[in-house]
């Protein structure tokens, strides 16, 4: 477990962050810009010298009421926003500049095999002033693995990328994530970003928590501050299936959901094998919802369900509702009016119309 | 031409530039550090009294260096106190006169070069486990090159050229306490321009040629970073 409760006053922001979440896979701390996200992580480094409060991370106590690890003893690996690779040593240099301070090598990570998976054999020996912004974030990753950190921080890791950077180390990060055995905080505004990577969430917003746990848990709170906002939406994990429509990619998600997507081609063109495993990020407001099956539509996308959960109350004129569809957890955003209208009350069939569903 | 006192002159000189200078690194980088990086308000005064060389005339701090080298001064009572002889009209004298003069063209570039450095790389360097002595050598150091070269560079050539101070405390003992500014006021004094010419000469040119080096290093050294 990772269990903080955190306090620190900075020039006018206070940040209140009380959470804890499993001490294994990725964690999001989700927020939009200025709610404190990189000042949380800061904190959980050790780089808030002022934070008071408690931390601890799996084992080990970081901070509490009479403690204080120092930074360099916490063995917090971190990928700032933007790569701060030390421009007088090589490549090869800064991936082995926390290595070389380990006082053992207790977990030996391949070092040649780290640096194949991050695609970062050939720059060994350049200098980091001529990299592009991905090669430095992913010699930045190498170097905070390679000294074996207990807990892996990345603050808006792709965010001084171009379009196609992000891309493709969005593709490395979500393989190479799901793969180490540490866990990660992964600090983002991109509920892109969130729907591919995230186990966990945590939500933060002005400067306090105001949810955290398990992705499906945080995004199905259905009165929570996500559900109400504007980027509410849904995840769900499938398979590209071997049978596919003219034009459309299948996803099988399971239990006999099948969702029909437009076939169009990601940006590198690699990811829509038969077989790979993809999630999909469904935007609540993009699910309307029938009382029977609607025939003859432009929508690709009509499932049964059943409604799991309504919000208490509407907000902004607009109610969530959790539906389950096989198990799976979706929610669906409309309006307060035809709520009313439909009679839509918990435990009711209904069809969920998916209008878009992107697969990310 | 060059005469023997001279050569002693030159001699004294460059081992009190020498000296000054090392002095000042060793002393300065830690003061540079703590203006660099500190938020005290204490700053402003410290960065002002560090400065007053570049705008006093030498011979006010020469002479306060003279009252308090005095037997009833605070240096002079220091020293009888523990036996050591008087710093006036001695070359360690003239070593601390040089190195409070000179303090300014030390400090400021490393202050500068340091303050330059911005927090992202220690921080990356403390998340990876360096202790801050480790952080600043293996970091600090050798990111603040060009700092120390010109603080290098401009603490000897300012020494060089001193003259009020030396002439304040140090008198103009040949072999001990003159050096060469003092020499070729003496040369002139004693109508020998010849010998004037040789050690201004050689003077001028030196300074040059020390200034050309580090403008070029550092002409050099923005184009490596900005490559």
């Amino acid at each position: 477990m990772i269990k903080a409760n955190l306090q620190l006053s900075k020039s006018g922001f206070k940040l209140e962050a009380n959470f804890s979440v499993p001490g294994r896979g990725v964690t999001a701390v989700f927020g939009p810009s200025g709610c404190g996200k990189t000042t949380l992580l800061r904190a959980i480094a050790g780089l808030e010298p002022e934070a008071t409060g408690s931390l601890s991370v799996n084992t080990e106590l970081w901070l509490g009421a009479n403690a204080r690890t120092p930074v360099e003893e916490r063995r917090v690996g971190v990928v700032f926003q933007n790569p701060s690779l030390f421009p007088h040593l090589t490549v090869e240099e800064n991936l082995l500049y926390g290595r070389k301070r380990l006082s053992k090598v207790t977990k030996p990570i391949e070092k040649n095999e780290l640096i194949a998976s991050l695609e970062i054999e050939k720059l060994l020996l350049r200098y980091p002033t001529g990299l592009s912004g991905g090669e430095k974030q992913r010699v930045a990753l190498g170097r905070a693995l390679l000294a074996e950190p207990k807990l892996l921080l990345m603050d808006e890791p792709l965010s001084a990328l171009d379009l196609n950077g992000r891309e493709k180390l969005m593709l490395l990060l979500e393989k190479f994530l799901q793969k180490i055995d540490i866990p990660v905080f992964y600090v983002t505004h991109s509920s892109e970003e969130v729907a591919r990577l995230a186990d966990n969430l945590v939500l933060l917003a002005n400067g306090v928590v105001t949810d955290h746990g398990s992705i499906q848990d945080v995004l199905g709170a259905v009165d929570g501050d996500l559900s109400r906002s504007d980027t509410a939406f849904s995840v769900i994990q499938g398979q590209i299936a071997t049978k596919q429509l003219q034009g459309l990619i299948s996803v099988d998600c399971g239990l006999g959901i099948v969702l029909q997507l437009p076939d169009a081609t990601s940006m590198l063109g690699v990811r829509y094998q038969p077989g790979s495993r993809v999630r999909l990020r469904i935007r609540a407001r993009d699910v309307s919802l029938c009382l029977e099956e609607p025939q003859r539509s432009s929508i690709l996308n009509i499932l049964p369900a059943v409604i799991a959960q309504l919000a208490e109350k509407p907000y902004n004129g607009s109610r969530v509702v959790k539906l389950d569809m096989a198990g799976k957890q979706l929610l669906s955003k409309i309006s307060e009016y035809s709520v009313q209208q439909l009679g839509l009350k918990q435990g009711q069939p209904v069809f969920a119309q998916i209008k878009s569903a992107a697969l990310i | 031409m060059i005469s023997q006192p001279d050569i002693a002159a030159l001699l004294i000189t460059l081992k009190l530039a020498g000296t000054t200078t090392l002095i000042l690194i060793l002393l300065g980088t830690p003061l540079a550090w703590w203006l660099a990086t500190t938020r005290s308000r204490a700053r402003s005064a410290i960065e002002a009294v560090i400065a007053l060389p570049l705008v006093l005339p030498p011979t006010v701090l020469g002479f306060y260096l003279l009252l308090s080298f005095s037997p009833d001064g605070p240096i002079g009572a220091t020293t009888s106190a523990l036996g050591l002889p008087s710093m006036a009209f001695s070359f360690w004298g003239l070593v601390i006169g040089s190195a409070i003069y000179s303090l300014p063209f030390v400090v400021q570039p490393l202050q500068n070069s340091f303050a330059g450095l911005g927090r992202m790389q220690l921080e990356a360097a403390a998340t990876l486990g360096a202790r801050p002595l480790d952080r600043f050598i293996s970091v600090v150091l050798p990111l603040s090159k060009m700092g120390y070269l010109t603080a290098a560079v401009l603490g000897f050539a300012h020494t060089l050229g001193e003259f009020g101070v030396v002439l304040m405390i140090g008198g103009n003992i040949p072999g001990e306490t003159q050096v060469l500014s003092i020499a070729i006021y003496d040369h002139v004094e004693a109508l020998e321009y010849s010998q004037a010419h040789w050690l201004a000469a050689g003077l001028l040119l030196c300074s040059f040629l020390v200034l050309l080096m580090i403008y070029s290093a550092n002409r050099r050294f923005h184009l490596m970073k900005t490559t």
